[in-house]
């Protein structure tokens, strides 16, 4: 688990820093996305969420779900593309789960990829996941989670 | 040099238009084809939910249909707003890098400050309220919200001129009750418009300028008049296409029963305190709350910082909440505890 000024970042996930967003591989081929610890900390409470519908085909680093926190409303974009095969009926009663527990609880959909590995590819994981990160947060003069 | 940011100024128009305007000139902004922006714009009567919100919970769509009263969606989050000519829009097209800061609440606290200045600058000691709101000695007059896409945010707000909330009360769900001579006047001293407060409304036009200049000031630009761009035409044209139809509208439908307004009523050592709740039944939210009774607080403005600091507060927070508010505050309120307050919204929600 990476942190970065207190903000948790795990290195297993596979993250587009500039849209704030990780995926990761579950063993039965679905893709699982959500928003950063990091994303939630600069929104704040998230109090709706409204994700695309089931069998929707979400192109990559387009909306897969649009948030809202303390009046501000914007998509979270997918970093992989695919069909939406599942939703978070739990997240939609309760958005700020979102907040507590942005890797877990808190996804916003799960995908069947449809370009997995060359996107993926083109994500940050690993030991690089730190550095991006931290940089992103000096840019946006972020001081911590 | 200062950087030149542009101004534009698209009067009266339908609130479907206004919205379409919103989606073109944020797409343009994110897609860096239009400089940064200052809007105003005004509407024609109109209902308007915010980005989440279903009209079916929020407005009172018969009222509406038969009064002429537009009923339209933001792209903007919050609660469900009357407009018409007496209000004053006003919007911010930018990028977050153009204010320092990521994290939204500092960017709605630093426009909204801004945006206070201006007001204040008519003789009126107008303030923030945390988290998105404008007021006079405790009175709101001015509400905001913001939508972002990528690096590019758009944040607007409202300036009360000379409001009938009367008719935005009507336009709302709300109870019988509410609509009580006694409910408009207290929902009247939670609000103010600059008319009540200075006898006139200045001239719109120096309204215009002062927050054109204010903005200025803080951002360190200067604003030139402008025009959309062919290219932002041609996006109004197609977001248009898309908000003016019912199904942009009534794009969020959640049953009436899902937001039922509760009443709570306890009775404390010296009177009765009275909470009205819109209880956001599958969030376990308290959606709004308005308290009323025969008790004294001082200073009076307490309450109406109470009622914003309860906004979607999840009722498992609410006791908590209810003490952070009040801790290490200066209040006077003899027979009445914090917690008091607590029980009144707890007894709102029960009876649900």
């Amino acid at each position: 688990m990476a942190s970065v000024k207190n903000c948790n970042l795990p290195d297993d996930l596979f993250y587009n820093v500039e849209n704030n967003v990780w995926a990761r591989k579950e063993a039965d081929g679905t893709v699982t996305v959500g928003m950063t610890a990091y994303a939630c900390a600069l929104a704040g409470e998230v109090v709706a969420y409204t994700p695309k519908k089931v069998g929707r085909t979400v192109d990559v680093n387009k909306s897969c779900a649009t948030v809202e926190s303390g009046k501000w409303v914007g998509p979270v974009k997918t970093p992989v593309a695919g069909d939406v095969v599942a939703i978070n009926d739990a997240v939609a009663a309760k958005p700020g789960t979102i907040n507590k527990e942005p890797y877990g609880e808190g996804w916003l959909v799960k995908l069947k990829p449809s370009n997995w590995d060359a996107e993926s590819g083109a994500l940050v994981t690993g030991g690089a996941v730190a550095a991006a990160f931290e940089a992103k947060m000096n840019a946006d003069g972020f001081a911590g989670c | 040099m200062a950087p030149t940011w542009r101004l534009i100024d698209t009067g009266i128009r339908r609130a479907a238009e206004n919205f379409a305007l919103n989606r073109a000139l944020l797409e343009a902004r994110k897609r860096r084809i239009a400089p940064s922006t200052l809007r105003f714009l005004q509407f024609g009567p109109s209902a308007l939910l915010g980005y989440h919100q279903s009209a079916e919970q929020e407005l009172d769509l018969e009222y509406c249909r038969a009064n002429g009263v537009e009923v339209q969606r933001r792209i903007t989050g919050g609660g469900a707003i009357y407009m018409d000519e007496s209000v004053l829009g006003w919007e911010l097209y930018l990028g977050k890098s153009d204010l320092g800061t990521a994290e939204m609440g500092a960017i709605s606290q630093r426009v909204c400050e801004t945006a206070a200045r201006a007001v204040s600058a008519f003789g009126v000691p107008a303030t923030f309220r945390p988290r998105t709101d404008i007021e006079v000695d405790g009175r709101k007059i001015a509400g905001t919200g913001g939508a972002f896409d990528g690096d590019a945010l758009l944040y607007q707000g409202t300036l009360l001129l000379d409001f009938d909330i009367g008719r935005m009360l009507r336009c709302l769900r709300l109870p019988a009750e509410m609509l009580s001579p006694q409910a408009i006047a207290g929902a009247r001293a939670r609000v103010v418009n600059l008319r009540e407060l200075l006898g006139v409304v200045p001239p719109l036009e120096k309204i215009k300028q002062r927050f054109a200049d204010e903005f200025a000031g803080a951002l360190g630009v200067a604003f030139e008049p402008g025009e959309l761009s062919p290219q932002e035409a041609r996006l109004f044209r197609e977001a248009l296409a898309e908000i003016d139809r019912p199904d942009w509208i009534h794009m969020v439908q959640k049953p009436r029963a899902g937001l039922p307004v509760l009443e709570g009523v306890h009775r404390f050592a010296g009177g009765t305190l009275r909470a009205a709740a819109a209880y956001d039944r599958a969030g376990g939210r308290i959606r709004q709350v308005c308290f009323s009774g025969d008790f004294f607080v001082n200073p009076p403005r307490t309450i109406a910082d109470l009622e914003a600091a309860l906004k979607d507060c999840a009722v498992d927070d609410l006791a908590a909440a209810v003490a952070r508010f009040f801790h290490g505050r200066r209040i006077e309120m003899p027979g009445l505890a914090p917690a008091d307050f607590a029980v009144a919204v707890t007894q709102a929600v029960a009876s649900a």
